[in-house]
């Protein structure tokens, strides 16, 4: 659809400036006397608070925020538990790979040992192809298929760059390539220049091989392996891969390239994917990379079971992101952008995180206090009997070692559960609960005095004492009990007292030991509690939240003059929104002359024709029009109603008419339910065929 | 949150790899029954769809035409729409700065590596360039306006780089008292170079952004997947924050898994603003101007009437064919040439083919290929406007 109007008529347009139709422009640049001072994120910005402030009531906690000390300091602890977290993933995922790395290393050393065993070539000859090659094997490129086992190549972006790292610090010159450097359009010469760009550090953009093959005879650069990765086989064109291949396998004799393939899917993929010349090239080996869910689960243990930075999330959270990892996204990359996330929402929204320092020290010394301010936490307010200032002075080491009693059960279990297949992820998703948690302890007060009794009904709120005995950590037990019942015969009486003395001390433990983190006084400090926040920030859902302030627009208005109407159509309310509520009576096709009159009736407060009345309009409408007939003029009801369909076009809710129905304009959302946003996901259009062609989907 | 099952809800095309349950819409009363929310939801989903969709076949579906309108004339209409009386000025106001309390958090979030996306209903192009310009006074800011039909993300690129370079000169220079060595020009550098530079590991100690506003970066120019790879090309570089703006419901469909957890790493924020959008909005054309019938008659009147009356007889043949044949897809170039050797009108192809050559020229006529392989022509308006025309010119 070709622009209606010319720049000059835009720029004729009195609200427009000039700014607002270049492409690009510099709105300012760094001010250069705050360059080089590092400053804390507050300031700048509470100047515009301090504007606000004067409508908020002041209340201690928005003091406490905007404490200049306390919010430096909360920078800084944000700060040190943010690196904390990133290095100890960063360890972990590293660990789990070390000894895969290791053995690959080997394995290009002696594939280098085995291409170097034909002789060192002459400087002279070295940048043209194809020595006398007499035999056929001596062509061949050494290639490493590492198995991913995981269908997302996003989680493997990190582990083939640390990949990349390790046979680099071991010498060998090193290019990581992806499927973009392969792709059909920048053919061959697109991958050779990106190849060339890292391997001799970007000093040449020349697409040519014979480079490469004269800087390896340079120096000491003839006495390693060219190792190059391509992370995502799957997705690369198989015919540029395949002219790669070719090529690199003319030259192999004077650049020992090594190959490291990433594949995804099955071994065959090399088959698959390229043309059997080039396969006949290759000399592959097979490695295999961790799967996913131990990674996962190594993380979780590392990063949330451990609390290795301070920080921690409530049951809510775990739950969410665990639903995230499982049914949604099921990446590794979007769980540790999840903790992160909730990392930093944490920082933002509690004012006493700044102490949260008490728990990251090694060492807990006794003067480490709470301000006061904690003791008005509601978990404090709940459960503290004990005299205050005590409470304030010892509560950081009490829940440090509450804390660290909760992550030995919950490891425990794990490695009791292992047997079970039970991964951590559900475990700890499990141990988290308060409720279970007060429920466990039920069964421990049945025991105890009728006098402690209340305060278990009210803790188990309603639930049954059946949804426990079917969750995790209850059929764990059950399980390990069962062994010994079930191995009577053939065990000898050692064994079987052993597995019940175990899985009493499981029992034992679970019940006195595992206290979640959101039973613990001043847990707020730490634990980070509001799942909507996170949500909101890390998927938002514009399909249903753009309908809904259209649907909804007084909600954030908050007009006086269109509070009655609850989604009645009534003059006064934003065009569009009024538009839209107007569309939602048509179906999937809307006809423009019907639509534009009960728009215009509405402005202008007549009845609506008969058949655009819906059941509740007349009484508020009759009731509307005592009020102030508009006189509203043809030609500005038109332009009305033009802003509006073009609105709702931007917010992609409106097909434009086609050439066959010009009268009519196509409705695409119906109803509020959250789809089609998950990035990557497959794509359905409106018709329910599946699409990947974004432009049809955002078509205007 | 099972996003994905909205959508499978009403399709046959099921997809093995959904690690969802998948449910059939005669099913989904069943499993309404158990507790699911989401559930109800799709079933509602499914519910207003297929509403939607009979509403429209049925025979209840109106059929009143645009042209029963009186129009006003375009640029009647444009100068109206400019000047069209604002709503609620006040709340929308107070709206916007209601937001201004989010500043210091959006600020943290940009520090930390995230990259800001707005969305909601309403134009956030003011939004985002106050925020700009009252909490990212630290850093340059780069201002990209995605609305505009083409943008030149090397240009772009470019610019970064000159902004990031001062910078870095600046700091360099009050730091160690030496000037760094000289460099080559920006703009003789390739789109890798230029990402490599903001990508680069600069002074570590000292944090030194450049921050891309991205008004739109949903919109008409940025639109295609290989401008959104260099965004987010760009926005994983060490020395680039990204702040942008998307408005269209289905944008998120622009990027996969790594562009989203990785690249651009994004926060969301949901920010109605229900500001106008007049900027925004320039380039759409208005829905009761464009193309609409008696525009086009007009022109076309004009363009016949200055043919010779030969030429004229001809179109109305074509016409009369097409009036009479609805369905057909066009009029086979042979039969048009009997049918006016019949009349009188033309006497060879070659006479014919530099009057069908006149018409093609005025888009007039247009030709396609028939289903059964011939090339056939057809006048590309409505059976209204072709009734009109026709009257018109033959008067």
């Amino acid at each position: 659809m070709a622009p209606a109007t010319s720049d000059e008529e835009a720029a004729s347009l009195p609200h427009i400036s000039d700014n607002d139709l270049k492409p690009f422009y510099v709105l300012h640049k760094a001010s250069s006397s705050q360059q080089h001072v590092r400053k804390p994120v507050g300031r700048t910005s509470r100047k515009v608070k301090l504007n606000l402030s004067s409508s908020l009531a002041a209340t201690d906690e928005s003091q406490l925020l905007d404490d200049p000390l306390h919010n430096d300091s909360r920078m800084k602890i944000f700060h040190h538990a943010w690196v904390k977290i990133d290095s100890t993933i960063k360890d972990v995922l590293h660990n789990i790979n070390a000894d895969v790395f290791n053995e690959i290393n080997s394995w290009v050393q002696k594939s280098f040992r085995a291409i170097c065993s034909g002789g060192k070539l002459e400087i002279k000859k070295v940048t043209c192809s194809y020595p006398v090659v007499t035999d056929v094997t001596s062509n061949h490129i050494f290639t490493a298929l590492v198995i991913t086992s995981n269908i997302e190549f996003v989680d493997d972006l990190q582990t083939f760059a640390d990949l990349g790292g390790h046979l680099h610090s071991h010498g060998c010159h090193v290019a990581n390539l992806s499927s973009v450097d392969f792709s059909a359009k920048s053919g061959i010469g697109g991958c050779l220049r990106s190849l060339l760009r890292q391997i001799l550090n970007g000093s040449t953009d020349a697409a040519d091989i014979s480079v490469l093959a004269s800087w390896y005879m340079e120096h000491d650069n003839f006495k390693n392996p060219v190792v190059v990765i391509i992370e995502d086989m799957d997705r690369c064109s198989g015919s540029v891969l395949s002219d790669f291949i070719l090529m690199l396998s003319e030259w192999v004799i004077k650049i020992p390239v090594i190959l490291i393939l990433g594949v995804a899917t099955t071994l065959d993929a090399p088959k698959t994917v390229l043309s059997s010349k080039a396969v006949q090239h290759l000399s592959p080996s097979k490695f295999f990379l961790g799967h996913p869910a131990d990674r996962l689960d190594a993380i979780i243990e590392a990063v949330l079971v451990k609390h290795c930075s301070g920080f921690l999330v409530g049951h809510k959270v775990a739950a969410f992101i665990r639903n995230c990892f499982l049914r949604q996204d099921g990446t590794l990359t979007s769980f540790v952008r999840a903790v992160k996330m909730a990392i930093v929402q944490h920082f933002l929204m509690e004012p006493l995180s700044f102490t949260v320092s008490g728990l990251l020290n090694e060492e807990v010394t006794e003067t480490d206090e709470w301000p006061r301010q904690a003791l008005d936490l509601p978990s404090c307010l709940r459960r503290l009997s004990e005299p205050k200032s005590e409470a304030l002075l010892s509560g950081a080491s009490k829940m440090k070692d509450v804390l660290n009693l909760w992550s030995s059960v919950v490891l425990c279990l794990h490695e009791a559960g292992k047997s079970q297949r039970i991964t951590l992820l559900d475990l700890y998703d499990e141990a988290l609960d308060p409720k279970l948690y007060n429920l466990r302890n039920s069964d421990y007060l049945e025991l105890k005095p009728d006098s402690q009794r209340p305060s278990w009904n009210h803790g188990i709120h309603g639930q049954s004492l059946e949804t426990h005995k079917g969750r995790l950590i209850g059929r764990m037990i059950r399980q390990i009990r069962k062994q010994t019942i079930r191995n009577n015969g053939n065990l000898d009486k050692g064994t079987k007292a052993l597995n019940e003395k175990a899985a009493a001390l499981i029992t034992c433990m679970t019940r006195d030991h595992m206290q979640p983190i959101e039973c613990i006084p001043f847990h707020e400090i730490v634990c980070f509690k509001n799942v909507d926040k996170l949500q909101a920030a890390l998927l938002g859902d514009p399909r249903k939240r753009i309908q809904l302030d259209l649907l909804e627009c007084n909600k954030f208005l908050k007009c006086s003059c269109c509070t009655k109407s609850h989604s009645v159509p009534i003059s006064s309310m934003h065009d569009t929104a009024l538009m839209y509520t107007l569309s939602q009576e048509h179906g999937n096709l809307i006809n423009l002359h019907d639509w534009y009159q009960s728009f215009k009736a509405v402005i202008s407060q007549k009845t609506v024709k008969d058949k655009h009345k819906s059941k509740v309009s007349p009484s508020p409408k009759k009731r509307k029009i005592t009020a102030e007939p508009q006189n509203i003029t043809e030609a500005s009801a038109q332009a009305r109603f033009c802003r509006a369909v073009t609105e709702l076009q931007i917010a992609g809710l409106l097909r434009m008419p086609s050439k066959r129905r010009q009268d009519y304009v196509q409705r695409v959302a119906f109803g509020l339910t959250f789809y089609m946003t998950l990035p990557g996901s497959v794509v359905l259009n409106s018709e329910g065929v599946e699409s990947r062609d974004v432009h049809n989907l955002l078509e205007i | 949150m099972a996003g994905n099952q909205g959508q499978l809800g009403h399709t046959q095309h099921n997809r093995a790899q959904q690690p969802t349950s998948q449910t059939h819409p005669i099913r989904s009363k069943k499993i309404m029954d158990e507790d699911h929310d989401i559930d109800e939801d799709e079933y509602e989903f499914s519910r207003n769809y297929f509403l939607a969709k009979e509403s429209g076949k049925s025979g209840k579906k109106s059929a009143r035409k645009l042209s029963e309108i009186n129009l006003v004339d375009e640029q009647d209409l444009r100068a109206e729409v400019s000047n069209i009386e604002p709503k609620h000025e006040k709340e929308i106001a107070s709206l916007i700065d209601s937001y201004k309390s989010l500043y210091n958090e959006w600020l943290f979030e940009l520090r930390y590596g995230f990259g800001l996306l707005l969305y909601g209903f309403g134009s956030k192009k003011t939004l985002i360039e106050d925020f700009a310009s009252t909490a990212l006074t630290e850093y340059s800011v780069i201002v990209v306006n995605g609305y505009l039909q083409s943008i030149n993300l090397k240009q772009v690129a470019m610019a970064m780089a000159e902004v990031l370079w001062d910078q870095l000169k600046l700091q360099l220079r009050s730091a160690s008292g030496s000037l760094p060595k000289s460099q080559q020009p920006f703009n003789s550098r390739s789109m890798d170079d230029l990402i490599a530079f903001l990508d680069g590991p600069h002074a570590p100690e000292n944090e030194c952004f450049v921050c891309l506003v991205i008004h739109n970066i949903d919109g008409p120019g940025l639109r295609d997947s290989e401008s959104q790879h260099l965004l987010a090309r760009i926005a994983a570089c060490s020395h680039v924050r990204v702040v942008a703006s998307i408005d269209h419901v289905n944008a998120p469909l622009l990027w996969d898994k790594k562009m989203v957890h990785v690249q651009f790493n994004w926060c969301w924020h949901h920010v109605p603003t229900f500001a106008p959008y007049k900027v925004e909005g320039v380039f759409h054309p208005l829905i009761l101007a464009h193309g609409s019938a008696s525009q086009s008659v007009k022109t076309a009147t004009i363009v016949l009437q200055s043919l010779t009356p030969n030429a004229q007889s001809v179109f109305k043949v074509l016409a009369e064919h097409q009036l009479t044949h609805p369905d057909d897809e066009g009029m086979p170039i042979d039969v048009l040439f009997t049918s006016c050797r019949e009349r009188f009108l033309v006497s060879s192809l070659v006479t014919l083919n530099s009057h069908l050559t006149e018409f093609k020229d005025h888009e007039l006529v247009k030709m396609r290929r028939h289903s059964d392989g011939q090339d056939c022509l057809y006048i590309p308006l409505s059976k209204d406007a072709l009734e009109k025309l026709v009257q018109e010119i033959s008067q």
